[in-house]
């Protein structure tokens, strides 16, 4: 790559690299991703749940959820929300209240941490009954 | 945070719609922490999914506060996503054609859907 096609491309991406490199650049993206990952579920989510005009549809999709690659697919919808959420407050702290956060870096693994371990548990329950059939 | 600004950005902060697009993302956000946390725990981890039945839908939007909520959930989770990806857009999508094409979909597309949510929430018996 020339210096000159570097120069264009890191000018045109001045906003997502505007944390150079350190937690903050990490959160931002993973708000990204995490945000995309979730509308793009709601998407699909608005369009099952049409299907509720025909019970018989809704029901088959619902059985189908059931199986082990889309509670994993849940999983991964649960950890995205879990982040997205999470990180959020910790925007919304740092937009409205400057100087309230000491130590920013702490506070984006505090709340990566509290999102694994959630994400763990709540996984926990969602996998469960694909192997030992729902109570 | 030392975030260069223009200028001009710098001499006359204006209250423009991208100032108001700011707030909503962090009002919205914050209503959504809620309604989206609670949607997750009661459909997914307090019932199974196997379990979240036409019936048990019946069942809960009995309680017109349910399809309030639900609703609610459908029409910020919307504005406040559509309202991220047309950030994303602006951030990555640079020629204009393609820029329009888009930001068409992304409309287009978060319009019917806002619909045909809507249509599902108060048509469902």
């Amino acid at each position: 790559m020339t210096a000159q096609t570097s120069a264009t491309r890191r000018s045109s991406r001045a906003r997502s690299s505007m944390y150079r490199g350190k937690a903050g650049q990490w959160a931002f993206i993973l708000h990204r991703v995490t945000g995309f990952l979730v509308f793009a579920f709601l998407l699909l989510h608005i369009v099952d749940v049409a299907t509720l005009n025909d019970p018989h549809v809704y029901n088959a999709l619902h059985q189908l959820y059931g199986n082990i690659v889309l509670r994993l697919f849940e999983v991964g919808l649960l950890f995205a929300l879990l982040y997205h959420a999470l990180n959020g407050l910790r925007v919304i702290m740092i937009d409205f209240f400057p100087g309230a956060v000491r130590n920013e870096q702490a506070l984006f693994y505090g709340l990566l941490g509290l999102t694994i371990v959630l994400t763990i548990v709540g996984g926990y329950v969602i996998v469960k009954p694909f192997f030992v059939g729902v109570h | 945070m030392a975030i260069s600004l223009s200028p001009r950005a710098q001499r006359r902060p204006r209250q423009n719609f991208e100032t108001w697009a700011w707030l909503f993302m962090r009002v919205s956000g914050l209503v959504l922490f809620f309604l989206a946390l609670i949607h997750m725990y009661i459909m997914h981890i307090e019932n199974d999914v196997t379990h979240t039945t036409a019936s048990f839908v019946a069942h809960r939007w009995a309680n017109p506060l349910w399809r309030l909520f639900d609703w609610l959930l459908l029409t910020l989770g919307l504005l406040h996503g559509g309202n991220g990806l047309r950030t994303i857009v602006n951030d990555y999508v640079h020629r204009p054609g393609t820029k329009l094409v888009t930001k068409t979909l992304l409309y287009g597309g978060g319009g019917a859907l806002f619909l045909l949510g809507t249509i599902t929430i108060l048509t469902f018996h």
